[in-house]
C-alpha cells in the first residue's frame, strides 16, 4: 500500500506544519461568506461587525489571541463551501468555523466539522433541519419557523381574520408558509390561499391583483432580500391593496441594507423579525455607533447581528474551552448574554438562539432615514421548527 | 465509413502515444501539485472536476462546433443521479460515475435530438431554457432533491473497497485525478478516430460534409450524448466529493463560465480545456481571496487581453510569441 | 373578462420594458453580427448615472434621465471606436469572451463606487401613484412606460423607414459587403447604430427601473431574459422585438395568473418549443 505510506508521510507533515502555524497563544475562526458576486452583501455585513466586535472586545480572549481567516465562496455554492473549510481546517488549522450564509454552505461542512469536531457558528443560513446534520452547528441567526409562528399568532391577535400567504417558491419561503398557516390556523383565523412565487419572477402585479381580489384583510410574505421584495413592496403599494385596506406582514423584507432604495412607500409596512438597527438599547446604540465610526455609510442589519454574536459566542467558548471543540459545545449549550437585539439564550436541544422576536413598523426617523420602528415584543422564542 | 488517411505502422505507433500524451502530462501535473500544495487539495480537487467538465464541453464546441449555454443541464443530472443512487441504492463510488453518465447521456440524447437541428443563437437560447426547466424542476421537486436547501447527507464508501475518502482530501484528488486522465484518454482515441475527423469536418463545413456522405445530424447527436455522458460524469464526481448538491449545479453562471474557461484557453484542443480552467480558476481563487469585492476587475480585464492579444486562446501562446518573434 | 383584461394590461406593461431594453440589442445583432453580452450594461449604467445624480445631486429625474443617456451614448461611442470596432472582426466564441470582459467591467465599476445593493432612482412622487381604469389601477409609470415604448417604436419605424440612414442601415443589415461597395459608409452607420442601441438600452433600463431594480448585478441577471426576447423576435427586426417582447410579457404575466408554482417552467418550455419550431425567430429572416 504505496498510498497509505504515502498518506502517512503527508499527514504527519501537515500536522507538524499547523502545529507550528496555530501556535499555543493563537486560536483561528474561519469565516465562509460571500464576499463576491451578486451576494457580497452578506460578506460584506459579516466583516463588518467582525470588526466592531474586535475593536470593542479586543482580540484576545482568555490569554488567547483570536485571529479571523475569511474565504470567500461567492455564493450559494456547496463545492466551494466544503472546499474551503478543508483548507481552512488542513492548512490554516482553524479551531471554529462561522459564518455560512446559504443553507447549501452549511449543510456541505457537516461531515467535516463532526470528523475535525471543530464548531460551526452559523451567522445566517435558516433552515431548521441544518443542526441536525452536526452536533457541532450552533446559531446566532435565526429560523424561518422562529418568526413566522409568532407574527401568525400576533397577526390573528390583532385583527387579522382572512390572511393570503405569499411566498417565494423555495425552501426557506415554504418553511415560512407552513410555520404561519398552521399557526395561523391553530390561532382560529382562516387562510385563503397559499401562493408561491417563483424565484424568477420580475413582474409581481399579477399575483398582488389576485390577493387583491381574494377578499384577504392581510397578506403574509417571504422572499429573498433583493430585487424581489423591491418588486414585490412596490407592487403591493401600486396595485391598491394597501389603499384597499389589506395589510401586510412580513418578515426581512424591510431590511435595512435595502430599506431607503424601497423609498416612501415602504412606511407603515409591518414586519416581524429579531433585529433591527434602531432597537432600543444602550448595547445597540453602542454597536450601530461604533460600525457607523469603522465603516460609514454602513448600517447594521440581521447578518451583522448574527455574525457580531455568533462572534460574542465564539469568544465565550474559548474562554470556556480553549481550541477543544466538543468542549467548547458543551459549554455553548445554554449560554446567555445581552445582545445589541436583546437577550438570547443558546438552546441546548436546538442550538439556535432563543431570542424576542418583535413587529416593527417602517418609520421616517429624524434624519429622515427608513427604520423598522419596534412596536410590539413576543418573549424568548426558540425554534419551533426544530424536531430531533 | 472508410478512413480519410491511410495509415501506416510507424504512424500508426506514433498516434499511439500522442493518444496517451495528455493523459500523462495530467498525471505527472497532479503528482507534482500533490507533492507541492498537500494543503490545497480540496482546491485542487475542483480545478479537475471542472477539467472533466471543460473537456467535455470542448467535444461539442472545440470538435464539432456545437455552441450551447446549456452543457450545466448535462452536469446537474449526473449530479443529482449520483447522489440519488449514493443516497438510496449502493454507495458505492464507481457505480455512481456510471449512474452519472448514464444520466448525462440520456439527457443529452433527448435535449440533442431537439437542440441539434438548430443553430446560432436559437441554439443557445433553447440550451438554455432547457437548463432553466431543469433547475426549476429541481427546486420543486423537493421531495425527491431538497429543493433549495440541496440534497445532503451523501456519502460514498472506499473506492474499490479499499481507500477510505479522507479529511485532507487525498483519495478525492487521486479519484477524481484518475478519472480525468481516462477521460482524456477516451477523447484523444475519439478525437484521432474517423469519427473525430468527421467531427472536425462538420465544424470546418457542414454542407460539405453532408455532399461527401455524411450524416451530420446523427454524427452530432452522437458526440453530444458523449459529452453529456462526460459532464454527467464531472457532475457526479462533484457530488460525491461535495456530498451535497444544489440546485446551483444547473446555474446559467456555471454554462457561461465553461464556455469562458474553454475558449480562454482555445477551444478544439484538449489542452486548451485544460490551462483555460486552470487559468480561470487559480486567477479567480488568488484575486477572490486578495479583493473578493474587486476580483471581477481582473477577470474582466484578463478576458479582454486573450481575446485581443491572443485571439485563438492561451494554447496558441507559443505560436504567438513565435511569430512575434519572427516579425522584428 | 377583467383577468384576461389586468394580464393584457400587465403584460403590455412588462414587455414594453423588455422592448425598450432589447430592441437595441436587436439591431446590433441583426446588423453588425455580434453577440453584445454587454448590452445590459448600458441600461445599468444608464440607471447608475440617473441614481448618482438624483440622490447625490439632487438634480431632478427628468434632467437626470437626459444627462444619463447622453452619458452612456457618448461612453459607446468611445468604446464603439476602441473595442467594439475591432470586436465586430472576432468570430462568435472571441465576441462573447470580449464583451463578458466588459461587462465583468462595468458591473466591477458600478460595485466599486456604488455598492452591489438596490440603487434607487429618486423617480417623482407622481410615478407611483395609481390611474383608475375602471376595472382595476394601474401604476402611473407603467402608463409613461407604455407611452414612451410606443414612441421608441414610431421613431425607430420613422428611422428605419423614412430617412436615408434607415436605407443604409437596412441595406447593411441585409448584405454588408454589397452596402459598402455601394458606396454607405458602414463604419459609421455601425456607430451610429450602436450608439442608438446603448442609448436605448439606458432608456429602457431607467425607465423599467421599478419592475426591474438596477444593482451591480443587473446585467447578468437579466441577460438570459433580453437575450430570449431578441431570439424569440429574430435578429434584427424591430417589429420583432415589438411583438415578441408584448408577447412575452403576456406569456409570462398570464402563467403567473393562471399557474402561479409551475409559471416559470410554463415560460421557458415555450420558449423552448416555439424557437425550436421557428429557429429564426417570428420575424426573422433565414440566415
Amino acid at each position: 500500500m504505496k498510498l497509505s505510506k504515502l498518506t502517512l508521510c503527508l499527514m504527519a507533515s501537515a500536522f507538524s506544519i499547523t502545529g507550528a502555524a496555530a501556535r499555543a497563544d493563537t486560536i483561528k475562526v474561519g469565516v465562509i461568506a460571500t464576499f463576491s458576486g451578486p451576494n457580497a452583501i452578506w460578506g460584506k455585513q459579516f466583516r463588518e461587525a467582525i470588526d466592531v466586535y474586535v475593536a470593542q472586545h479586543g482580540d484576545e480572549v482568555a490569554g488567547h489571541k483570536v485571529e479571523f481567516v475569511y474565504k470567500d465562496v461567492g455564493g450559494p455554492n456547496a463545492d466551494a463551501s466544503k472546499a474551503a473549510a478543508q483548507e481552512l481546517l488542513v492548512r490554516e488549522g482553524v479551531k471554529y468555523l462561522a459564518g455560512f450564509d446559504f443553507t447549501p454552505n452549511a449543510v456541505a461542512v457537516a461531515p467535516l466539522t463532526k470528523q475535525a469536531k471543530v464548531p460551526a457558528v452559523i451567522f445566517n443560513a435558516a433552515t431548521s433541519s441544518i443542526n441536525k446534520q452536526s452536533e457541532f452547528f450552533l446559531r446566532t441567526s435565526f429560523t424561518l419557523t422562529q418568526i413566522a409562528q409568532p407574527a401568525a399568532e400576533w397577526a390573528a391577535k390583532n385583527g387579522s381574520k382572512k390572511v393570503v400567504s405569499a411566498v417565494s417558491d423555495y425552501n426557506p419561503g415554504i418553511d415560512a408558509e407552513t410555520a404561519f398557516s398552521a399557526s395561523f390556523e391553530r390561532n382560529g383565523g382562516t387562510v385563503l390561499e397559499k401562493i408561491r412565487m417563483p424565484l424568477q419572477t420580475n413582474d409581481f402585479a399579477p399575483f398582488l391583483q389576485r390577493i387583491k381580489s381574494s377578499g384577504a384583510d392581510t397578506v403574509f410574505t417571504f422572499l429573498p432580500v433583493g430585487p424581489a421584495t423591491f418588486a414585490f413592496t412596490k407592487a403591493y403599494n401600486e396595485n391598491g391593496l394597501r389603499a384597499a385596506g389589506i395589510s401586510f406582514l412580513g418578515g426581512g423584507e424591510t431590511d435595512e441594507t435595502t430599506l431607503n432604495a424601497l423609498g416612501d412607500q415602504a412606511i407603515g409596512l409591518v414586519t416581524a423579525y429579531h433585529y433591527s438597527d434602531v432597537h432600543d438599547s444602550p448595547l445597540n446604540h453602542s454597536f450601530v455607533k461604533k460600525l457607523q465610526e469603522l465603516h460609514p455609510g454602513s448600517r447594521a442589519n440581521m447578518a451583522s447581528i448574527g455574525a457580531y454574536d455568533g462572534v460574542e459566542l465564539i469568544y465565550r467558548m474559548i474562554k470556556a474551552a480553549g481550541s477543544d471543540g466538543a468542549k467548547a459545545i458543551e459549554a455553548a449549550k445554554g449560554m446567555e448574554w445581552e445582545s445589541p437585539r436583546g437577550p438570547v439564550k443558546m438552546d441546548p436541544v436546538t442550538r439556535t438562539v432563543v431570542q424576542n422576536v418583535y413587529l416593527r413598523r417602517v418609520e421616517k426617523d429624524a434624519d429622515g432615514k427608513l427604520v423598522n420602528r419596534e412596536f410590539a415584543t413576543v418573549p424568548n422564542v426558540p425554534d419551533l421548527g426544530f424536531n430531533p | 465509413m472508410t478512413t480519410p488517411v491511410l495509415s501506416s505502422s510507424p504512424r500508426r505507433a506514433a498516434t499511439s502515444l500522442s493518444v496517451l500524451l495528455p493523459s500523462v502530462c495530467v498525471l505527472a501535473g497532479a503528482a507534482l501539485a500533490f507533492l507541492m500544495f498537500p494543503y490545497d487539495l480540496s482546491f485542487l480537487t475542483r480545478i479537475v472536476i471542472m477539467m472533466i467538465f471543460v473537456v467535455s464541453f470542448d467535444l461539442i464546441l472545440g470538435q464539432a462546433g456545437i455552441a450551447t449555454l446549456g452543457h450545466a443541464a448535462m452536469y446537474g443530472c449526473g449530479a443529482y443521479a449520483a447522489g440519488l443512487i449514493a443516497l438510496h441504492l449502493s454507495p458505492d463510488p464507481i457505480l455512481g460515475l456510471a449512474i452519472g453518465a448514464v444520466a448525462g447521456a440520456v439527457m443529452a440524447w433527448i435535449s440533442g435530438l431537439i437542440l441539434l437541428r438548430t443553430h446560432g443563437i436559437t441554439l443557445l437560447m433553447i440550451s438554455i431554457a432547457m437548463t432553466m426547466v431543469l433547475q426549476e424542476a429541481a427546486s420543486q421537486a423537493r421531495w425527491l432533491t431538497g429543493g433549495a436547501d440541496g440534497l445532503a447527507g451523501i456519502t460514498v464508501s472506499p473506492l474499490l473497497g479499499l481507500f477510505e475518502f479522507d479529511f485532507v482530501g487525498q483519495v478525492a484528488f487521486i479519484y477524481s485525478v484518475s478519472v480525468l486522465a481516462g477521460v482524456l484518454l477516451l477523447c484523444q482515441i475519439l478525437i484521432s478516430s474517423p469519427f473525430g475527423l468527421a467531427l472536425r469536418g462538420i465544424e470546418g463545413s457542414a454542407s460539405r460534409m453532408r455532399a461527401i456522405g455524411t450524416p451530420v445530424y446523427r454524427r452530432k447527436v452522437t458526440v453530444y450524448v458523449i459529452a453529456g455522458a462526460i459532464a454527467g460524469i464531472a457532475g457526479a464526481l462533484t457530488a460525491q466529493v461535495t456530498g451535497l448538491v444544489g440546485i446551483e449545479v444547473f446555474n446559467f453562471s456555471l454554462s457561461a463560465d465553461v464556455m469562458v474557461m474553454l475558449i480562454l484557453g482555445g477551444a478544439g484542443r484538449l489542452y486548451g480545456a485544460l490551462i483555460g480552467t486552470l487559468l480561470f480558476m487559480v486567477v479567480h481563487h488568488l484575486a477572490a481571496s486578495v479583493d473578493p469585492f474587486n476580483w471581477l476587475f481582473v477577470i474582466g480585464f484578463m478576458l479582454i487581453l486573450v481575446v485581443f492579444v491572443l485571439p485563438k486562446g492561451l494554447i496558441s501562446l507559443p505560436t504567438r510569441v513565435t511569430q512575434l518573434l519572427r516579425r522584428t | 373578462m377583467s383577468l384576461i383584461l389586468s394580464i393584457v394590461v400587465d403584460g403590455v406593461a412588462y414587455g414594453m420594458i423588455l422592448f425598450m431594453i432589447s430592441v437595441g440589442l436587436s439591431i446590433t445583432m441583426g446588423l453588425m453580427r455580434i453577440i453584445n453580452l454587454a448590452h445590459g450594461g448600458f441600461a445599468l449604467l444608464g440607471g447608475a448615472a440617473v441614481h448618482l445624480l438624483t440622490t447625490h445631486l439632487d438634480v431632478a429625474f427628468i434632467p437626470a434621465l437626459l444627462a444619463a443617456v447622453l452619458a452612456v451614448v457618448l461612453l459607446s461611442v468611445l468604446l464603439e471606436r476602441l473595442l467594439y470596432r475591432h470586436i465586430y472582426g472576432f468570430n462568435e466564441l472571441g465576441q462573447v469572451l470580449a464583451t463578458i470582459g466588459i461587462v465583468f467591467i462595468m458591473i466591477a465599476t458600478v460595485n466599486l463606487f456604488l455598492g452591489s445593493t438596490i440603487l434607487p432612482l429618486g423617480v417623482p412622487a407622481s410615478f407611483t401613484t395609481s390611474i383608475d381604469l375602471g376595472f382595476r389601477t394601474l401604476p402611473f409609470h407603467r402608463l409613461v412606460v407604455i407611452i414612451s415604448g410606443l414612441f421608441v417604436l414610431a421613431g425607430l419605424w420613422l428611422l428605419m423607414e423614412k430617412t436615408k440612414f434607415g436605407i443604409y442601415l437596412r441595406a447593411a443589415v441585409d448584405n454588408r459587403v454589397a452596402a459598402a461597395s455601394l458606396g454607405i459608409n458602414t463604419p459609421v452607420v455601425y456607430l451610429v447604430t450602436f450608439a442608438i442601441g446603448a442609448g436605448l438600452a439606458a432608456v429602457g433600463g431607467i425607465l423599467g427601473a421599478e419592475l426591474l431594480p438596477i444593482e451591480a448585478y443587473y446585467p447578468l441577471r437579466y441577460m438570459v431574459l433580453f437575450l430570449i426576447v431578441v431570439s424569440v423576435g429574430g435578429l434584427g427586426s424591430v417589429s420583432g422585438s415589438f411583438v415578441a417582447s408584448i408577447g412575452l410579457g403576456i406569456l409570462d404575466t398570464a402563467g403567473r395568473y393562471l399557474l402561479p408554482g409551475l409559471g416559470t417552467i410554463f415560460f421557458f418550455v415555450a420558449i423552448a418549443v416555439l424557437l425550436a419550431l421557428r429557429p429564426n425567430g417570428l420575424m426573422g429572416r433565414a440566415q
